[in-house]
């Protein structure tokens, strides 16, 4: 029972959706149908973290043949790594169907299920063209979204979207199906599982090639500066469900990805692009930030804050010790914690004033002191707040980069700074203030609490003990990087 | 009467014939365009019959012209429809399969 | 137990937040009040016992609560030391702290969101003695952004006046770049140390495994961290803005504790800054120019609560040149007179505005003395504290600076220094003559004070009387008690007595001729002060410095962020997709025109497909 643990993790939302979509459910049924599924899923991770041994690599693996002749299996298996994201995508589904629960349209259930299919196949799988599947499978529920269910131009965004994504995933077919090949060359049997494929060694040229394949699909998810038109206007025009997992789950996809494909298939080749992606993620933190400030929409200023977070884990990822990966991990748990609660403030805020326009907002704290409170707690931990979880992973990172650089150290410090240049400003109109006299401020229902208040407990919690979690990911950590540092010889 | 002359004759017809396909609008030019090719491909195999000795290139020329006949009246049948439906036998207006350009 | 210092208030302040969001109109004053009073007090004795365990002899006291991170060489606990430093600290601040929070009962009873205030409050004793009592700099830094945070919560409680918000997000922005420096510093030290251990005892004995450079650079980025929190220049304009918060936040924060946070942190660093005099040198003169420039201003400025916040400025001057030239006893010495003075002048200026209906320009007051005898007396005797008077207590504590300076040799900044004497007692006697002695301006009735903000007052005159005996030298009969007890490494100079005799009775010169000065002008009547010439223009003005930043930094950055969302962005980014995507569409549209549904179009590309076909056949392939 246990071996088959992770296959009902990832299947049973689709299936659900499937049975319900077959029997023509009412949307009444649907809704029940969704959160029950959500909910299991929930209870199946739990179990998998409780069973969870920090001290082996890949653990609840399953190994079975697919496609024989092509060499594609369907290989799954959760360790450190994955696990916090499996964790995360078990602990944001639930909240968001409760958040989602006046929602009569059935295509925001049904997408929903299929998105969450969709990502947790994608961090589960050890075989390249499962990944790509998922990878493929997660994108078409947020286009669906976006162009159907979104606000603004939401048509010509989730084109954007939908394009770029698919430009990278492109790319990192192409890499995926020329490594084999080249496994077909050396052994004369195909076989797409990462396992077999981490041994061969690649000549250096093709190397730099295929990698880039990779990089760029995943640089476009994160996104990195230059790859991220996408973002803003996606996270703009997107529903709040959608937008949380775009924005918690999603773009930690594209660090894992890297984690988990880059560093496992092309160590050494990582390190002849360590330094252009430093210096994106150093351009990207700052950039992003600077960006937010005048951003009047809050969906589109948390994206550029989440992409200014995000290139801060992307670079402690290229740092190659282990303060920088710790808060690196760390920060990928906790930034989807906040920024999840974030979105789905800003979720709130559209439902009770119409508008997510900072022009348009104030003077909440004056008549909504409980949204207050939990509308700047999410900000300030957003911000690296001191006794939330953000503060840990960034001083670790910040460690970290000055562990390897001087230079590096002193720009990744500027986190500290990045962050509260639109945080606060945004906080004062949005929160404070004289009150608009003509807009209806109703706090926050005992439902809408339910579902915050565990976001707020585990990011004080992450914040004030990490020691609790550490121990969970510390030692396969730790070996991962010293093979990683064998094959590289070094820092950068 | 050699047969390079011949040749010539039927190279030229063919030509002609091929302009007169690209070159003109008129339906029934365009029939008769391709008429002359065909008939300049049945000259140029009864040359080469009469040249080689081999009887096979008259024996595909003869079968040639019954299809040709053949073809005749279903394009002409064809050409009566069109102009029927369209009061035209300009061919450049049957351009219906040309598509759009969306912008 | 020492741990309990720290965490009770953290508790007391969750508690009241709870109990204030579960129901936020409903009035609980009791409950809040025996909370929010309680706990400090409890705090406070718990201090007081800890300090008298150091007093008989014991060594450092070390709790260790749990373990916070543990991976690679960083391992960091949640542990509490109270060695003597943190001890004499952490009982003035619950002390004084408690005596604030008394007042501020008293001075908030009437706002509705008085459980919010003393969460707030609460939250931020924690922190400051989460940032006092840490064992390590990881410790020490997560209270020093917590002191920053609830300064901006405490700052912005009026929120529905959105200025007052404007002024908490500039204390906590500019904080935020002190601490920039600050992190970079610790990260620095971590990276140097590492696999040292990180507290401050294996700091402290591993110090000479760094290099004179890296400490040096070290030093400075600390020093950053404290001109941010401690409002030395550059970074401290916030501190006047941070007056639009109540009262009781400006007694106990911004004059008593958290202001002085930089100070003790150089303290306790002393270690380190002891190998590095040169980046002390720099500290102490950052420390005389934030000093005389504070007293220059504050002597042009009419509100009461900003003439007060720019003496903290200039006192907080004094104790970094006192601990820049290695004199760290003499700091702490007068962090510790400075409390009892400074909360009191706070104290009683709340009590004059409450009096007064929420006045808050000195020109408009005046003649108080009869009405309000009791703030009167303590401010006196505070005031007289603060210019340096004997025998109270800033006399002692000022002097030992003073002293210190002119002993290392280091003449310009003992002149600076006793300059700003002079100019302190100037300002400060101004406002207290203003306030008090000259003809009334309003013939309000005045609004009564209540008893729990006129007690505290006393005990705090009292401690700005008797205080400076404990550090009391040699030259004077003491036996420099404070100093002793607190052990800290100073840097020792012997001047003859005789010439700490001039010194003193130079200050005290000074001090009366300030005194006099101000009487001349302000006693009788008061014109408020036109801003006529342009050495006058510049001072009200406060040197332009706001205006500066607003130029130097906020234009240009709002200016890049509207560049950036209106040209790089879409111009540069999507611009180059956009340009593919016309790429695209150029090409899709050239070739469509070749798809025109004309008969006689494709048989032409047959025939140009057949001849290339056939010539390459032909020429090519050879074929024939």
């Amino acid at each position: 029972m246990m071996q088959h643990i992770l296959t009902f993790i990832i299947f049973i939302p689709l299936f659900t959706a499937i049975v319900l979509g077959i029997m023509r459910a009412s949307t009444k049924s649907l809704k029940i149908g969704a959160m029950f599924s959500s909910v299991i899923t929930l209870f199946l991770v739990a179990v998998v973290a409780y069973n969870f041994n920090p001290d082996i690599g890949m653990q609840f693996t399953k190994n079975l043949p697919w496609i024989q002749n092509a060499g594609i299996s369907y290989i799954i298996g959760v360790d450190y790594l994955s696990l916090v994201i499996l964790l995360l995508i078990g602990l944001l589904m639930p909240p968001l169907y409760i958040y989602m629960y006046h929602e009569e349209r059935k295509g925001y259930w049904y997408n929903m299920m299929l998105l969450q299919t969709g990502v947790t196949g994608a961090v589960l799988s050890l075989d390249l063209v499962l990944f790509y599947l998922f990878w493929e499978t997660m994108l078409l529920p947020i286009f669906v979204m976006i162009g159907k269910y979104g606000n603004g131009m939401h048509q010509y965004n989730s084109m954007k979207i939908l394009l770029m994504t698919i430009l990278g995933s492109m790319s990192m077919l192409f890499s995926i199906l020329y490594i084999g090949y080249i496994y077909f060359e050396t052994t004369g049997m195909w076989s797409f599982a990462l396992s077999d494929l981490a041994i061969i060694a690649f000549e250096p040229k093709t190397s730099i090639w295929l990698a880039a394949g990779f990089l760029l699909a995943f640089a476009i998810k994160i996104p990195l500066v230059g790859f991220h038109t996408w973002m803003a206007p996606a996270y703009g025009s997107a529903p709040t469900p959608a937008v949380v997992i775009l924005s918690a789950i999603m773009a930690k996809l594209g660090i894992y990805g890297i984690w988990r494909f880059g560093y496992g298939l092309f160590e050494s080749t990582l390190s002849y692009y360590a330094p252009t992606i430093i210096v994106l993620a150093l351009i990207g933190l700052i950039y992003y930030a600077i960006r937010a400030i005048t951003e009047n929409n809050l969906r589109k200023m948390f994206a550029y804050s989440s992409g200014s977070h995000l290139s801060l884990i992307a670079l402690g990822l290229f740092l190659t010790n282990i303060y920088a990966w710790s808060g690196s991990l760390y920060f990928i748990a906790t930034h989807a914690l906040a920024s999840a609660g974030m979105f789905l403030m800003i979720g709130l805020t559209y439902k009770r004033f119409n508008t997510v326009h900072i022009s348009d907002l104030g003077g909440i704290a004056s008549k909504a002191p409980i949204f207050t409170f939990f509308f700047a707690f999410f900000a300030l931990s957003i911000a690296g707040l001191p006794g939330t979880g953000g503060f840990v992973a960034e001083l670790l990172i910040i460690i970290g980069a000055f562990k390897a650089d001087f230079w590096i150290g002193v720009l990744t410090a500027t986190t500290m700074l990045s962050a509260m240049m639109y945080i606060f400003w945004m906080l004062q109109r949005t929160l404070f203030g004289a009150a608009n006299k003509e807009c209806q401020y109703s706090d926050l229902t005992l439902r809408e609490i339910t579902i915050l208040l565990p976001l707020v407990v585990l990011l004080l919690v992450t914040g004030i003990v990490p020691s609790l979690f550490i121990p969970l990911f510390e030692p396969q950590l730790t070996t991962t990087l010293q093979d990683v540092l064998f094959v590289i010889g070094g820092l950068k | 009467m050699t047969p390079e002359l011949f040749f010539l004759l039927s190279s030229v017809l063919f030509s002609i014939g091929l302009v007169g396909l690209v070159a003109r609008r008129n339906l029934f030019v365009l029939y008769m365009s391709i008429e002359l090719m065909l008939s300049s491909v049945n000259l140029l195999l009864a040359t080469f019959s009469k040249v080689f000795g081999d009887a096979s290139g008259s024996v595909i020329a003869l079968l040639m012209i019954a299809v040709i006949a053949a073809e005749a009246a279903l394009f002409l049948a064809l050409i009566i429809h069109m102009y029927r439906s369209s009061r035209t036998i300009d061919s450049d207006t049957f351009d219906r399969l040309k598509g759009q350009i969306n912008d | 137990m020492i741990s309990l210092i720290v965490v009770l208030p953290f508790l007391s302040a969750l508690l009241m937040g709870v109990v204030y969001l579960s129901n936020t109109q409903k009035k609980r004053n009791t409950f809040y009040t025996l909370v929010g009073v309680g706990t400090p007090a409890v705090s406070a004795v718990l201090s007081l016992m800890a300090g008298a365990e150091l007093l008989q002899g014991a060594q450092t006291i070390h709790y260790t609560l749990f373990q916070w991170v543990n991976i690679g060489e960083f391992n960091i606990e949640v542990a509490f030391m109270a060695d003597r430093l943190s001890v004499v600290m952490v009982a003035f601040i619950t002390v004084i702290g408690t005596l604030i929070h008394i007042y501020a009962a008293g001075y908030m009873k009437e706002d509705a969101a008085y459980g919010k205030f003393f969460a707030y409050f609460n939250l931020f004793m924690g922190s400051m003695l989460l940032l006092v009592l840490a064992d390590n700099p990881i410790m020490m830094f997560v209270g020093w952004e917590l002191v920053g945070l609830s300064s901006y919560l405490l700052i912005g409680f009026y929120h529905h006046d959105s200025a007052n918000i404007t002024a908490a997000n500039k204390a906590f922005i500019l904080n935020r770049v002190g601490d920039f420096g600050f992190i970079m510093a610790i990260s620095l030290l971590f990276v140097s140390l590492e696999g040292n251990g990180f507290t401050f005892d294996s700091i402290e004995a591993n110090i000479g495994l760094i290099n004179h450079e890296m400490l040096a650079l070290i030093g400075t980025l600390l020093f950053v961290g404290a001109m941010g929190k401690s409002a030395q220049i550059p970074l401290y304009v916030w501190l006047p803005d941070a007056m639009a918060g109540p009262t009781p936040v400006s007694a106990l924060i911004h004059a008593a504790t958290m202001v002085t946070a930089g100070v003790y942190m150089v303290a306790r660093y002393s270690f380190l800054y002891g190998e590095i005099p040169n980046i002390g040198l720099f500290i102490a003169s950052v420390g005389a120019a934030s000093a005389l420039f504070a007293a220059l201003i504050a002597s042009y400025q009419s509100d009461i609560k900003k003439i007060l916040a720019y003496s903290t400025m200039s006192q907080l001057g004094y104790m970094f040149i006192a601990v820049g030239l290695g004199a760290y006893s003499s700091g702490i010495f007068h962090v510790f007179t400075h409390a009892f003075f400074k909360a009191l002048l706070f104290m009683g200026a709340g009590a004059v505005i409450i009096a007064l209906h929420h006045e808050q320009n000195i020109f408009k007051m005046g003649g108080l003395k009869k009405e309000l005898k009791l703030v009167y007396i303590t401010m006196f005797v505070a005031t007289l504290a603060i210019s340096g008077i004997p025998p109270f207590a800033g006399f002692f504590s000022k002097d030992a600076i003073l002293v210190a300076a002119f002993a290392s040799e280091h003449y310009f900044i003992w002149g600076v220094g006793s300059l700003t004497a002079m100019l302190t007692a100037f300002y400060m006697f101004r406002l207290l003559f203003l306030v008090f002695h000259a003809a009334p301006k309003s013939t309000n009735r005045l609004h009564s004070v209540p008893n729990s903000m006129t007690y505290p007052l006393v005990i705090l005159a009292c401690g700005s009387a008797t205080a400076g005996f404990l550090g009391l030298n040699e030259a004077y009969g003491g036996g420099s008690w404070f100093n002793t007890f607190l052990a800290l490494p100073d840097v020792s100079h012997h001047i003859p007595h005789a010439t700490e005799y001039m010194l003193g009775g130079l200050n005290v010169i000074l001090g009366v001729l300030g005194m006099g000065l101000a009487y001349k002008m302000f006693a009788k009547e008061a014109t408020e002060v036109k801003a006529d010439t342009l050495f006058k223009k510049i001072l009200m003005n406060k040197f332009y410095i706001d205006e500066l930043y607003d130029f130097l930094i906020i234009k240009p950055l709002l200016f890049t962020s509207h560049f950036i969302a209106k040209v790089i962005d879409p111009k540069i980014f999507d611009g180059f997709i956009n340009l593919n995507v016309w790429g695209y569409t150029a090409t899709a549209t050239l070739f469509s025109k070749l798809q025109n549904g004309k008969v006689r179009y494709y048989a032409l590309y047959i025939l140009a497909g057949v001849s290339a076909m056939s010539c390459y056949m032909l020429f090519k392939l050879g074929v024939l």
